[in-house]
């Protein structure tokens, strides 16, 4: 309680066009924040501001019930993390990491002892005298990391900080990075364009478009409930199906669909979402039967895509394509093949459905 | 809870310590650059456009209807052309043996041709004079004929020579940049070399080309000290400004050939610019590819081309070297050093004659150090000054320019690379226009001749710090800001630091500019101060030919010196990507 961030109807605008468009947002102490979306959302944006080196055009940022909008960066006491990393090329590891607390005029041995919790945190103390460019990537972000960390800011901004790193570094890091959320009970807020890094990080994740929020909640009701198509889209996989609505029918104009019963009008646009792991592939149809038979569709096993755990198949279905996942012991057990006739079934519930909307994919 | 503070809607401007950093800085360096550039360039417009405070041309009739002075519009013209023309043909050549053939010895060659940034524009003409003068070795000993290279044909040689290797610059990196797979795709296609070089190579070099001809056109019509010791009766505008100011004390006349002067100045400076955008516009980055190996023949007829250019080039020194250590040049080539023994130019430096009082014996040698080698000193001790004073101002303003980006900053960018385009016998003369008053305290002090020099070549000092700086990430210093480090802390911890290298080789151009530059403070220095570039032209002109040489000799030493503690103290070469824009 207290030192909480808030976004209060937050805008900017560059001219004509509004980068962020009147968000609201309430940051917990201690909370894990993710924003994520596409390039050019407005993510950045809205880290920038609440870091200072932006101003805000409308609208508020709120840290311990205090508007700061006017506040220079240096005065915020945020600790941030760069995509480049930023490490200072002309110092060692150490002077890189005692910057800030020197800056705070903490007393010498304060900011050695500092120093070194900081380097025992990440592990590197026997990189201490190194320059950056003597490291690797993941070593200098790591530095970065407890750099930011070392003055002990009220929250730690990350800009997209694993982006620049390659695949391997970057899962070991973004682990690393938790782990420390959790060590030091930090209100943290990352920035990223990678949905799977923000499904596994953030406590709680802000889906940005245009903008705008699109949907702000906890990974698995990102992933689960998506609010609208657009976060469907972008967050996982998802397979989609155009059409009209009946009661509980849905009209492709290829194939009926039975969905939940909602009361919505006859004729009304929709767009019908599935996930792949619940589309189900089967070699015969399946016995017992499936509870609702009119979603019991006919394909062809057009490709498949051996992921490891997983199996994923492109399945084609009179002119419509359907992703579906299996795990690969069932893959094996139901002894499918590229070309092979199947079966395909969606039970009803799997559907999220979603009003069309105007224009947009 | 607290109630939250109210915020006003509009962001309102902060008014905090970075904004104030800047915002300071900014008014500093728009009232140097007001004072010291516009006001004395305005102060000249002024002069030639009004007599008794009315507006009038009867300055400008005055000089378009006498044939024998409009004669030195026409005289600048002609060898600015010329010289633009063949510069610029030579540059071309040599740069291409330098970066599309296989020839040996390109460091050497490369090196060799950037001498002449090291040395006074006069020691051109001295050379020449030396070689082809009326006494000259080759015309009046080897040749025995009367003919004299003193004329348009002297300013001529001597500004090819002193421009070469600022048009060199430009050329050589334009043809390192521009991709030579471009050629090879060409030849793969089956056009032959010669197409090739006239269908693809060329073309894409136009915009370097044509800025490397605009450059040297605006170097050799604003030169002075190759046409005074060169051109005899051969006016050109320089010479007539001086001429009409020292001579006729007609500071009105001074100025409308100063206003006229500019026009063409300006415009090559602009085009140069301009051109100079382009070009590096079109740069790539792509690694630089392959060079195939030349063909037996292109390769020696380049090989041989650079070598006798490099030989022009130095010739030029070894002949100015050797006229101030031999007796009386060129009936008695023994050796002596007596050219160095200065007739009595000492001008009272207490603080240099105090310091060799303090350190040497009686006798001539401390006259000789201590009092005929004061303008010397004086050079060394202005150089030095200006090379710290010059490249910190432009690095801040680079700064500010590149980084902090306040409102106003193009206009403060305007003005940086403004001087260029300004000749210094223009700007010279302002000052003496616009500061000669008895409240300029400074007049009449080495800070005229300081503020002077420092001004004059900004635009370069400018321009390289803000390419140095727009490769510095912003993200580094955000990280240092967000760590709480204030304006000053930041650019004290950490652009200096990353600056460095830029800072020191403008450090090294200023430092050569204030040992070597004639045009700029002619007009500035006086019988109580002298410089060592000035003196050469008053010991030529007094016809101490031999003396003048050993001065000359005595910069040039001074400037490769320090050149050379400056490569040893920071390990890269100072004349790396340097050249002047003027």
């Amino acid at each position: 309680m207290g030192r909480d961030l808030k976004l209060e109807n937050l805008t900017k605008r560059y001219g004509l066009v509004t980068a962020v468009d009147h968000v609201d947002l309430e940051i917990r102490e201690g909370e894990f924040i993710c924003f994520l979306g596409p390039s050019g959302c407005g993510k950045t944006t809205v880290l920038r501001m609440i870091t200072g080196f932006e101003t805000a055009t409308e609208g508020k940022v709120i840290f311990n019930n205090r508007v700061i909008n006017d506040l220079i960066p240096k005065k915020r006491e945020f600790g941030i993390v760069f995509q480049s990393y930023a490490l200072f090329p002309n110092m060692t590891v150490e002077e890189n990491i005692a910057f800030g607390l020197k800056m705070r005029k903490m007393p010498k041995k304060a900011i050695a002892e500092r120093v070194n919790v900081m380097l025992d945190l990440i592990g590197l103390s026997s990189w201490r005298s190194l320059y950056p460019a003597q490291l690797s990537g993941g070593q200098q972000q790591r530095v970065a990391l407890v750099r930011a960390l070392a003055p002990d800011p009220q929250v730690l901004l990350l800009d997209e900080p694993l982006s620049a790193l390659d695949a391997k570094i970057r899962l070991r890091l973004r682990a690393e990075i938790k782990r420390l959320q959790q060590e030091l009970k930090k209100t943290m807020i990352h920035v990223t364009h990678d949905q799977e890094e923000a499904l596994s990080i953030a406590d709680r994740v802000v889906v940005m478009e245009g903008g705008k929020f699109r949907q702000v909640g906890r990974p698995i009701d990102i992933y689960k409930n998506p609010t609208s198509r657009f976060v469907a889209d972008f967050v996982g996989t998802s397979n989609f199906f155009d059409g009209r609505r009946t009661s509980d029918v849905v009209d492709t104009g290829r194939r009926k669909i039975k969905v939940l019963q909602n009361g919505a009008a006859a004729g009304e646009a929709v767009s019908l979402s599935i996930r792949p792991e619940n589309v189900e592939v089967f070699k015969k149809k399946p016995i017992p039967p499936v509870v609702e038979p009119m979603n019991l569709f006919t394909g062809r096993i057009d490709v498949v895509v051996f992921q490891g755990a997983a199996v994923r198949l492109l399945v084609h279905m009179d002119g419509e394509e359907i992703i579906s996942d299996i795990i690969e012991k069932e893959f094996e057990q139901r002894d499918l093949k590229q070309g092979d006739e199947v079966y395909v079934y969606c039970s009803p519930e799997a559907f999220m459905v979603f009003p069309e909307e105007g224009g947009r994919k | 809870m607290n109630p939250v503070e109210p915020s006003g809607k509009k962001s309102s401007i902060r008014f905090n310590a970075d904004n104030l950093f800047t915002g300071g800085i900014m008014a500093f360096l728009l009232v140097i650059l007001s004072v010291f550039l516009l006001y004395p360039v305005v102060d000249i417009c002024r002069l030639s456009f009004f007599k008794d405070g009315v507006f009038t041309l009867q300055n400008y009739v005055d000089y378009f209807s006498e044939p024998r002075i409009f004669r030195s519009f026409y005289n600048s013209m002609f060898v600015s052309m010329v010289t633009m023309v063949i510069t610029t043909v030579l540059a071309f050549l040599f740069a291409y043996g330098l970066t599309r053939t296989t020839i040996p010895g390109k460091m050497f060659f490369y090196t060799i041709s950037t001498l002449p940034l090291i040395a006074p524009t006069i020691i051109q003409a001295l050379a020449l004079i030396l070689l082809f003068g009326r006494n000259g070795v080759i015309t009046r000993y080897l040749l025995g004929t009367s003919w004299n290279i003193y004329g348009a044909t002297g300013i001529i040689v001597g500004e090819i020579l002193y421009c070469f290797p600022n048009a060199l610059f430009i050329l050589y990196t334009t043809l390192s940049a521009v991709d030579t797979r471009l050629d090879e795709a060409a030849q793969s296609l089956g056009a032959s070399a010669m197409k090739t070089f006239f269908k693809v190579t060329l073309p894409s070099a136009k915009y370097g080309i044509a800025s490397a001809a605009a450059l040297t056109f605006n170097l050799t019509i604003t030169d002075f000290g190759i046409p005074v010791v060169i051109g005899g009766d051969y006016s050109v505008l320089a010479t007539e400004i001086v001429n009409k100011v020292f001579g006729l004390q007609r500071f009105d006349l001074g100025a409308t050939i100063s206003v006229i002067l500019l026009i063409p100045s300006i415009t090559a400076f602009g085009i140069n610019y301009y051109l100079t955008r382009k070009s590096y516009a079109m740069i790539s980055g792509q690694a630089r590819p392959f060079i195939q190996p030349s063909r037996p023949l292109k390769k020696w007829a380049f090989t041989a081309y650079s070598a006798l250019i490099s030989s022009c080039i130095l010739l030029v020194f070894v002949t100015v070297f050797l006229g101030s250590f031999v007796r009386t040049w060129p009936y008695d080539f023994s050796l002596t050093l007596q050219h160095f023994d200065f007739p009595s130019l000492g001008a009272s430096v207490p603080l240099w004659t105090a310091f060799w009082n303090s350190v040497l014996e009686p006798g001539t040698f401390r006259t000789m150090i201590g009092i005929k080698y004061a303008p010397i000193w004086t050079s060394l001790l202005v150089s030095l000054v200006v090379a710290v004073v010059g490249a910190s101002i432009t690095l801040v303003a680079a700064y500010i320019i590149e980084k902090k980006k306040p409102r106003g900053e193009q206009l403060l960018y305007s003005l940086s690379v403004l001087p260029a385009a300004i000749p210094g016998v223009v700007l010279g003369l302002g000052y003496v226009l616009a500061f000669n008053k008895p409240y300029f305290l400074i007049y009449g002090t080495i800070w005229i001749i300081i503020i002077n020099i420092v001004i004059a070549n900004f635009t370069l000092g400018v321009l390289s710090g803000t390419a140095n700086l727009k490769q510095i990430d912003k993200s580094v210093e955000e990280a240092a800001v967000s760590l709480g480090a204030g304006p000053v802390t930041t650019f004290t911890r950490i652009v200096f630091p990353l600056s460095k290298v830029a800072f020191l080789s403008t450090t090294t151009f200023y430092f050569m500019r204030a040992m070597t530059t004639i045009s700029a403070v002619l007009f500035l220095v006086s019988a109580q101060i002298k410089l060592a570039a000035i003196e050469i032209i008053f010991l030529d002109v007094d016809g101490r030919t031999a003396s003048a040489n050993a001065m000359c000799t005595v910069v040039v030493f001074i400037v490769a010196l320090f050149l050379i503690i400056m490569r040893m103290t920071t390990g890269s070469s100072g004349l790396t990507g340097m050249s002047a824009t003027r």
